[in-house]
């Protein structure tokens, strides 16, 4: 039967047949293009968060030197407590009597679900006091930073004494509540 | 030796062209199972004939005569402008042969060795003697030459009494160990010494057939006369002039003019003949005499010659004219197809092992990650480390900057204050006992680690005894705005 067609018979068919299996390979391929690009950004996605808990050791060793103690924030009331009463715990320990605590009302924080609130203190103390209320202060599991620090000395006949003022932040989750890790 | 190997893959098909008294005669033979067959004969009109639009009048073109095809184009060039010589030199290595073959043909040629072309073949060793047949011409000449012809793309460029001597053994039936062969032209005589069946020497008389038949039959006797003396001084230049019996074989298309010039060279006392060609000992497609054979006879011998196995020509063209090579037939595994299909393979497999790699990548991240922190959320374990990260950024060290402004300051200077708040300077104050001590601590500040721009304002105390001063400064990035605005939003 083939003999009997002309070249230029031929010459259709083998076009038709290029044309079916370039069709083919585009049905195919448009779909094995997708799953592949899915899997791509997928794959990406999760390298990218592996890549954020799989840190050094030295760098995480770095990052706890300056935030030993840290924990999830949770929702501004809940978090607002925690916070306060470390704080409040702090002071008690390096032996300052604190005034009552301040809440400000929490602003937005450019990090994306969470709220910031201030928290301020004031006491009058020694400056031994306050030495020894830093040196503790980053072991409080909700501090984020402290936002203001001022102290003046109140008397000068006694050196030692010095009025402290310090605002201290700390993150609270928007909506609801937050994991506890 | 020739400088260079040509090629000698026996082709089907050759056209030998050349030009001889201001002609151009072309045969072509073909090789039908192992005879050679003469084709047609051609020869241009009128003197002074092109050589490309001969070869066109041939049906030659380049395209069909390039190494890639089995038809072949042979030239012919004229031994009149070559010094030929012949040398017994001791037969030893071929460098040293090499080396006493170029010392010979400077001493034969006048011309600087950069100015001449040569080419050389070794004969017959007798007695630790080995005989060297050297051709010497002009650079200049032959490039000359070689240019004019280039476009027939010819596979060999050779001399044509090279192609005299292979048509008297093969047409003429010249058998003899050793001859002369004379072959007579219009105004020149070639004179070739042929030995064991090879030209071993050769040389171009100005005496020719128009100067016989011109001369009235007083001054004919003259001629013959001087004739038969340029033959013996080239006898004796041969080395053969002793040889009486040595045969001198006229060419001759059975012509009585031949006849009488040989008997005039037998009446000089040399062993002079008349060859006559044989019509049967080429087959032909056409019609075929005496006369053809003998016109055609230096085109029909370089065409043999094409035929023969092995390259043993004086090619004294190697240096000038190089022709087109054939092409070798590339091994399978350099086929340009094969090479794209592997490359297509290639580049499918490097797909599919890329797509493979992308899909099984996050199901084995996750393994790995379920193996490592077993039950606890990836996502909530990401956020927790993001915002420690983002804590580390925004926690500043209140007691290292107390230290570092301690550490700064000597005995007798006495703060009173220190404010810090994150976008903001961080202020300083405080009293010193005089000037120079607040200008160090202003020094030593400014050259601390992490601390910027440092501002001093002295104020006299209004007792007058001490100086009160205000100092603000940048600790590392707390106090720069822009970073207190930033800084969180890292991850």
């Amino acid at each position: 039967m083939i003999d009997k067609l002309s070249e230029k018979d031929i010459r259709v068919l083998k076009l038709g047949a290029i044309g079916a299996v370039v069709i083919l390979l585009f049905v195919l391929g448009s779909g094995w293009r997708d799953r592949w690009v899915a899997a791509k950004s997928k794959g990406t996605a999760l390298q990218a968060k592996l890549d954020v808990i799989d840190v050094d050791k030295i760098k995480q060793a770095g990052l706890l030197s300056i935030v030993p103690a840290f924990e999830m924030p949770k929702v501004e009331d809940e978090q607002s407590f925690l916070f306060r009463d470390k704080l409040s715990e702090q002071f008690k320990k390096a032996g300052i009597k604190n005034k009552p605590l301040q809440v400000q009302p929490s602003r937005k924080s450019p990090r994306p679900g969470y709220n910031l609130l201030l928290v301020k203190g004031s006491a009058k103390c020694n400056f031994s006091q306050v030495l020894d209320f830093l040196a503790r202060l980053n072991e409080n599991p909700y501090l984020v930073g402290i936002e203001e620090f001022k102290i003046k000395k109140s008397d000068p006949k006694k050196p030692q004494v010095v009025d402290l003022d310090l605002t201290v932040s700390t993150f609270v989750r928007l909506g609801k509540k937050g994991g506890g890790l | 030796m020739n400088n260079h190997k040509i090629d000698v893959e026996k082709p089907k098909s050759v056209v030998a062209i050349v030009k001889d008294d201001d002609q151009l005669r072309g045969v072509e033979l073909q090789d039908k199972n192992g005879t050679v067959e003469l084709l047609w004969t051609r020869r241009s009109e009128g003197a002074q004939a092109d050589w490309g639009q001969f070869a066109a009048v041939c049906g030659v073109s380049p395209e069909q005569t390039g190494p890639e095809n089995d038809r072949r184009v042979i030239v012919g060039y004229t031994s009149a402008g070559t010094i030929f010589h012949y040398a017994m030199v001791p037969a030893v290595g071929e460098k040293e042969i090499a080396s006493m073959v170029e010392l010979q043909a400077e001493s034969r040629l006048p011309l600087p060795a950069d100015q001449i072309e040569l080419a050389w073949r070794t004969e017959v060793v007798e007695d630790g003697q080995i005989g060297i047949t050297m051709a010497v011409a002009r650079k200049v000449q032959l490039k000359t030459f070689a240019e004019s012809v280039r476009s027939l793309r010819p596979a060999k460029i050779l001399l044509d009494c090279e192609g005299i001597v292979q048509a008297w053994r093969t047409i003429f039936s010249g058998d003899e160990t050793k001859a002369v062969v004379l072959s007579m032209g219009s105004g020149n005589t070639q004179v070739c010494l042929v030995e064991h069946g090879r030209l071993s020497n050769a040389v171009v008389l100005d005496v020719g057939r128009e100067d016989f038949l011109r001369e009235a039959e007083r001054e004919l006797s003259e001629t013959n006369e001087r004739f038969s003396q340029d033959l013996r001084s080239v006898l004796e230049l041969f080395g053969c002039s002793q040889q009486s019996d040595l045969p001198i074989f006229l060419l001759s298309d059975g012509d009585a003019f031949h006849v009488s010039i040989v008997s005039s060279l037998r009446m000089a006392q040399l062993n002079a003949r008349v060859a006559l060609p044989e019509v049967h000992r080429l087959q032909a497609d056409i019609e075929l005499d005496a006369e053809e054979l003998y016109e055609y006879r230096a085109s029909i011998g370089l065409g043999l010659m094409a035929f023969e196995e092995g390259d043993k020509e004086l090619n004294i063209f190697s240096g000038v004219y190089r022709p087109a090579e054939k092409k070798e037939k590339a091994h399978w595994l350099y086929s340009s197809k094969l090479a794209g299909a592997l490359a297509a393979f290639m580049l499918l497999l490097l797909a599919f092992v890329a797509y493979a790699v992308d899909v099984k990548s996050p199901e084995a991240i996750k393994k790995r990650l379920q193996a490592s922190v077993s039950d606890m959320d990836m996502d909530l374990l990401v956020e927790r480390q993001q915002l420690i990260r983002a804590v580390a950024q925004e926690r500043p060290d209140m007691l290292h900057l107390l230290k570092l402004v301690n550490d700064s300051g000597e005995r007798g200077i006495s703060l009173s204050s220190l404010q810090f708040k994150k976008g903001q300077v961080v202020t300083i104050s405080g009293q010193v006992g005089n000037n120079d001590q607040l200008r160090d601590f202003e020094k030593k500040l400014q050259e601390t680690k992490g601390i910027e721009e440092v501002n001093c304002t002295p104020t006299t105390d209004s007792k007058g005894k001490k100086i009160t001063f205000k100092m603000n400064f940048h600790y590392k990035n707390f106090t720069q705005k822009k970073v207190k605005r930033t800084s969180l939003g890292r991850p």
